[in-house]
């Protein structure tokens, strides 16, 4: 729990500090979904929807979003990506980063659908082309790079 | 109920917490909601010190990069600038050179203008490899015209005469040289006398009278006799002068020449004889 909270206040740091800066064309990964995708991929479906609501309400909190968007994709992607991290197989590159970058896209596409919902409304399509199509496969590059660095052992010793 | 609560918790969570943040939202939707309000506020104070640390952290690590960087910069820039003013030197330096050679070179000319005659411009190239004589070598030899015996000056004075001619090269025996003599006579008193080298490097001016008006500075030219040297050249000026007490029946008489023989560079040959109407003697010598 404590290696949970530390990487999530790192995330936090990181993510608000030094990822604008590596921003491509104004597209930033996303260091919360990597590390929420890190953690679903060694613990149970309900723990990652947990810990997904968590970090989306940091999220929130870091960002302009209405408290509890991120929050929710996050609790959802959370629990999709454990429950098909045990269908498929996600120790190869190839895999994972298909499945980041899955991920990448749906949180976009919830999001989305809920700024629709509550918020002001973005064209859809548009939006999911060049805002989540490209910041998911940047997040997913990032991710399978850093995952593949600080290996598995690493993200499922985080809630231990 | 808790204890189905308890029985269902894992297949509750996702439900609990999509319903929370669907909530949440939902209240800030309608207005301003304390509750979200509150929760962001603890988020955001639990978060707030540490990013405003890792971000002075970042700035600091930057602004030290930046620095390193420019300093990196500036101390390649500084080798630049270093070769370049070692360059910029070596040219001055060259270029000073050349000024100064230009400068002789140009009082040499003068010099063969004042003569009167047909003169070379030489450059030494070596001097007496011994201590019993005092000669230099030149680059100019019989291809240019050079025989034995010509007269050699520089803008201050008078050098030597030509002893040796080979194919290219010439060898001129110094005014200082033991073996030298050379008639002169002293500017002021008219009077006449042999200046003659000595193997301490001093010239000597001798035969002149006991009772000849002769005093400390006076200057020595050339006095045409012998039919080498052209008459009028400056030699020297006298430094001391004194009556032998007994005996002797001339002065003793110690010049010091106005070329300086340890600094020859360049020299002129004069190839003939000036005109007998061309006379240096009631001129200045070159400074």
């Amino acid at each position: 729990m404590i290696a949970f909270l530390l990487a999530l206040f790192s995330t936090c740091l990181l993510q608000a500090a030094i990822v604008p800066r590596l921003a491509i064309g104004g597209i930033q990964p996303d260091l919360f979904l990597i590390l929420l995708f890190g953690l679903s991929l060694s613990a149970g479906p309900e723990l990652a929807a947990a810990a997904g609501f968590l970090i989306g309400l940091y999220q929130d909190s870091l960002s302009g979003a209405p408290l509890g968007l991120n929050a929710f994709t996050l609790s959802l992607i959370g629990f999709l990506v454990s429950r098909l991290s045990r269908q498929v197989k996600t120790t190869d590159f190839l895999g994972r980063f298909a499945l980041l970058c899955l991920a990448g896209l749906l949180s976009g596409l919830i999001t989305l659908l809920l700024l629709r919902f509550f918020h002001a409304p973005r064209p859809l399509a548009s939006a999911l082309l060049w805002t989540a199509l490209p910041g998911a496969l940047y997040t997913a590059m990032l991710g399978t790079g850093l995952l593949a660095i600080l290996k598995p052992q690493t993200t499922r010793g985080l809630i231990r | 109920m808790t204890r189905l609560l308890l029985r269902y918790r894992r297949v509750l969570v996702l439900p609990t917490a999509l319903l929370l943040a669907f909530v949440l939202m939902t209240l800030q939707a309608r207005s301003g909601s304390t509750v979200a309000d509150f929760t962001r506020l603890i988020l955001l104070t639990s978060i707030s010190p540490f990013l405003r640390l890792t971000t002075k952290s970042f700035d600091i690590t930057a602004t030290l990069w930046n620095e390193y960087v420019d300093l990196r910069r500036a101390s390649r820039d500084n080798q630049l600038l270093k070769e370049e003013v070692r360059q910029l030197r070596a040219e001055v330096s060259e270029l000073h050179e050349t000024t100064l050679e230009h400068s002789r070179l140009s009082q040499l000319f003068q010099m063969s203008n004042r003569v009167g005659t047909e003169a070379v411009v030489a450059r030494v190239i070596g001097k007496d490899a011994t201590n019993w004589f005092r000669t230099i070598l030149i680059d100019r030899g019989a291809d240019r015209g050079i025989q034995r015996h010509m007269a050699v000056v520089t803008a201050e004075g008078l050098v030597g005469r030509v002893v040796d001619v080979m194919a290219r090269t010439a060898r001129v025996q110094l005014i200082t040289d033991s073996e030298s003599a050379v008639g002169v006579l002293i500017q002021r008193s008219r009077v006449v006398g042999i200046a003659a080298g000595s193997l301490g490097g001093t010239t000597q001016i001798k035969y002149l009278p006991l009772m000849a008006d002769v005093a400390v500075g006076d200057q020595i030219i050339t006095s045409g006799m012998g039919g080498i040297f052209p008459k009028g050249i400056p030699v020297g000026r006298v430094v001391r002068s004194g009556r032998p007490t007994s005996g002797a029946m001339f002065q003793s008489t110690e010049a010091q020449p106005h070329a300086n023989f340890s600094r020859l560079e360049e020299v002129m040959v004069l190839k003939r004889p000036p005109s007998s109407d061309l006379s240096w003697a009631d001129r200045e010598p070159l400074p």
